[in-house]
């Protein structure tokens, strides 16, 4: 762009939102190229630039996100969403330049309905805020994500995301009402009233997962749940994993534990050990289970006869309350993969008859196709009918060279990805896909795709919503 | 392009945070903006690129000076990192090498020019006195809270102590090392007010963020100290028997001041003194988890932020319905004082004690 009309876009962006809401210096580009991708971390640790925007606004609500879109369309300009920058796929990266809409100038809490049981917010809200609203008022969000304290309810709503206790009260796509977004030109719309209707498909659902390619959204009811009188643990060990996947699918048609989390053998003998100090071999499973005493009690009961069924050692509480206290400690810098070691997270999700499967096909591509990289996997999120795998690859001495390191990252990926939708899995089960698996959207959907192909030209006729993310 | 030298500490906390956001909920800066560069993890990143050389060190100027190096990130950090160790290693740089905002350049010709940085001029009236024990008041209760200084020389008088006032001895260096970090203009501001303090035998501290000052960095940068330094809130604690103080019914929720409660580990003598002349009820993110309700240095230069940063306190404390907040620290009262809501009301501790003594 040249000076002239980018100082005729940054007047009119300054005067929509305000001078000191309206960026261009260096700091505020940097701090939003770089966002929790293992590329852009990568490429910024060996002192690369990333791709970056050259106008950084901060609206304070819809009305002046509406006033940017208008601007942004009609002068053609990429847009990307940013809320906490926490994505792991790149989803907030302006990779075409353009403006970045930083969301967390609304962050407003309008509303705790205790009738109505939610929480109205901005949402560029931290989720954790919302969180202590709840708690101010004896409730609770149940959405505990290991990102909790550093993402908005926008990007969890924009990448569908997911928390440690989603067995019982789900994922965010669970704990959402009503939306307010702003469509790509400049419409303020709002969701319906309530979701769960036959008033045509959920707009809600057309929104949540489109990380920023069909709209921006700026507000959210977010659900409220009492909060439980006990909140009880069960750690297991389990011979090996088939077991566990029985024991699980047998309990999940009885009742929902709010955790349920089974870590391979490998990760058991890894993380599980170090940080939870579990050091036998086998397959190491945490359950909570919480609510009511009375039903709570029955729940172990039931919980205990089940797992005793399938060979599973009863590990008792202990391992559970300490897995429950660090399960944040698992993501801070030190305790977790971290540079230079190159890893990621190709998290999928399939019903009991494939899950198995995808897991141990995705372990054998992986390890065939790169003797030096480690794979280890979780199951972390539990269904009646199913499960997701939180399936990681770690490669400890990746190239130095950024452009090798790039090309060897795709690949893995290529291959991880490509296994589990052959073998009946989903491209991703709660991060989303951002820059970093739009090529395989296609794959996974076929003639499918067209019908997102077609919404996506619909709204956003001139292409400016966060471009070259989930494969739009 | 001006290239940046940091201890090899200083790097490996910025290492560490620059990936990291854990820890962003708890800044009171970021909170108060909403703006991606005022968290540790942006400080971190910023410097981490200058130290890789793809950006000039003037680049982050202006973002360590956003930070209020109040340490809620460290406390909150499990894995122990640091930031205020870089952000204050890299104003010290900045220093150095000439290339400091022009904000804190105007801020620090007033310092020269009037010995503080304000450029206000001693309380009416004032003037030196002599005493057995040394009342250190600090910058911002001397130059910049009359409601301070008056509150804290009245409950001296009320203990019956003879201490002795000393304008110059209230220059702990507190305020260079705020804006410049470890420079020798620092060490020199320190120890000229150690050797005044070491003409008596006991001194009393009133500013936390000076104590805190003396305990730490003094400590390690070698200044001696030969009389006993003793905190505000200690001596006050130590001497409530002669205040003739009587419980009454208020309610008070004190603000307790980051370098207090994270630095010094000193949560409870607040409560302890507030415990007897009245009920003490906490607001949401008490103790070590104290969010800063402002600082005056920051004031000059961010007005607008130190506004939000007092307002968001005052929007904790409303979430547990508490109305009276008693500060320890004259900043945070001033801040407070300024963005007061209707109904409700901020005190210094020393106002609290008083109103409940006979
Ligand atoms: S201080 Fe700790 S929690 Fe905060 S950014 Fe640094 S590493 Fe993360
Ligand atoms: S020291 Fe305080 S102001 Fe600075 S980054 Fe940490 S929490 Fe924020």
């Amino acid at each position: 762009m040249n000076e002239f009309l980018f100082t005729q876009v940054l007047s009119e962006l300054e005067d929509a939102v305000g001078v000191e809401n309206c960026s261009t210096k260096q700091i505020d580009k940097l701090t939003h190229s770089v966002d929790y991708f293992w590329l852009s971390r990568m490429w910024s640790d060996r002192g690369r630039e990333m791709p970056q925007a050259d106008f950084i606004v901060s609206p304070k609500d819809a009305k002046e996100v509406s006033k940017v879109l208008k601007i942004a369309n009609y002068y053609k300009i990429p847009v990307t969403t940013w809320g906490g920058g926490g994505g792991t796929q790149g989803g907030a990266i302006p990779v075409c330049g353009g403006i970045v809409i930083d969301t967390k100038r609304m962050n407003q809490i309008y509303e705790i309905n205790t009738d109505g049981m939610y929480i109205e917010c901005g949402a560029g809200a931290i989720y954790k805020h919302i969180e202590w609203a709840a708690n101010e008022k004896g409730y609770a969000t149940m959405h505990y994500p290991s990102s909790l304290t550093c993402s908005t309810v926008g990007g969890f709503l924009a990448h569908r995301g997911i928390g440690v206790v989603s067995t019982k009260y789900g994922k965010i796509d669970d704990m959402v009402l009503q939306m307010e977004v702003v469509l790509p030109n400049g419409d303020i719309i709002n969701t319906s009233s309530a979701p769960k209707h036959a008033a045509g498909p959920d707009l809600n659902e057309i929104f949540i997962g489109s990380e920023g390619t069909l709209g921006i959204i700026t507000k959210a009811q977010i659900r409220i749940y009492a909060q439980p009188e006990v909140r009880r643990f069960r750690g297991f060990l389990f011979k090996d994993m088939h077991g566990a996947f029985q024991a699980a699918r047998e309990l999940l048609q009885i009742f929902k534990p709010s955790v349920m989390r089974l870590y391979d053998e490998a990760e058991t003998a890894s993380l599980i050990k170090k940080i939870v100090g579990v050091s036998r071999p086998g397959a190491f499973m945490n359950v909570a289970y919480e609510g009511k005493k009375e039903l709570v009690d029955v729940e172990e009961k039931i919980l205990l006869e089940t797992f005793k069924k399938y060979g599973a050692e009863d590990l008792g509480s202990d391992y559970g309350e300490k897995w429950w206290k660090e399960k944040i400690t698992f993501f801070y810098p030190g305790h977790m993969m971290d540079l230079p070691q190159m890893f990621g997270t190709m998290d999928t999700i399939a019903p009991y008859d494939k899950i198995e499967k995808i897991y141990w096909a995705m372990k054998k591509a992986i390890e065939t196709e790169f003797p030096n990289i480690k794979f280890i996997a979780h199951f972390s999120h539990w269904y009646e009918w199913g499960a997701m795998v939180y399936d990681r690859f770690i490669c400890d001495n990746p190239p130095q060279d950024p452009i090798e390191a790039m090309k060897l990252h795709n690949r893995v990926w290529n291959v991880g990805v490509r296994a589990a939708i052959a073998n009946g899995g989903v491209v991703n089960d709660h991060h989303g896909v951002g820059i970093k698996l739009g090529r395989l959207m296609k794959e996974q959907y076929g003639p499918a795709m067209q019908v997102f192909e077609a919404l996506k030209k619909t709204l956003d006729p001139n292409g400016i919503m966060n471009p070259f993310k989930l494969g739009l | 392009m001006e290239e940046l030298v940091i201890s090899e500490k200083a790097k490996k906390q910025a290492e560490s945070c620059r990936f990291c956001w854990m820890c962003r909920h708890l800044c009171p800066i970021g909170n108060a903006t909403g703006q991606e560069r005022n968290t540790a993890r942006a400080r971190a990143l910023g410097v981490s690129m200058v130290v890789r050389g793809t950006y000039d060190l003037s680049t982050i100027a202006d973002n360590v000076y956003e930070c209020g190096v109040c340490g809620a990130c460290t406390n909150n950090c499990v894995t122990g990192w640091d930031p205020k160790i870089f952000i204050q290693e890299v104003k010290a740089e900045l220093a150095l090498k000439g290339l400091l905002p022009e904000y804190i350049k105007t801020i620090l010709e007033t310092y020269a020019s009037t010995g503080n940085a304000y450029g206000a001029k001693a309380p009416e009236g004032y003037k030196d006195t002599k005493g057995d024990v040394l009342f250190v008041l600090g910058q911002d209760a001397f130059y910049r809270s009359e409601a301070s200084y008056k509150g804290a020389v009245a409950l001296m008088d009320k203990i019956g102590a003879s201490y002795a006032l000393n304008e110059k001895a209230n220059d702990t260096g507190a305020t260079l090392n705020f804006l410049v970090g470890k420079t020798k203009e620092t060490e020199d501001a320190a120890a000229a007010c150690a050797k005044i303090m070491n003409e008596y035998k006991e001194v009393v501290v009133y500013d936390p963020v000076d104590m805190r000052f003396i305990a730490h960095e003094w400590k390690e940068w070698g200044i001696e100290v030969t009389a006993k330094v003793v905190s505000f809130n200690d001596y006050v604690k130590a001497n409530m028997g002669k205040l003739k103080v009587a419980k009454g019914k208020n309610v008070y929720t004190p603000q307790d001041n980051y370098a207090y409660a994270r630095d010094l580990d000193d949560t409870e003598t607040v409560r302890e003194i507030l415990g007897q002349v009245g009920e003490v009820k906490d607001m949401l993110l008490n103790r070590k988890e104290a969010n800063m309700a402002g600082s005056l240095l920051m004031d000059l230069y961010m007005h607008d932020v130190q506004m939000q940063v007092a307002r968001d306190r005052w929007f904790n404390a409303a979430a547990m319905d508490c109305k009276v907040i008693v500060t320890e620290n004259p900043a945070e009262y001033e801040l407070l004082k300024a963005t007061e809501p209707e109904g409700s009301r901020v005190m210094t501790l020393e106002e609290a004690i008083l109103e409940n003594a006979k």
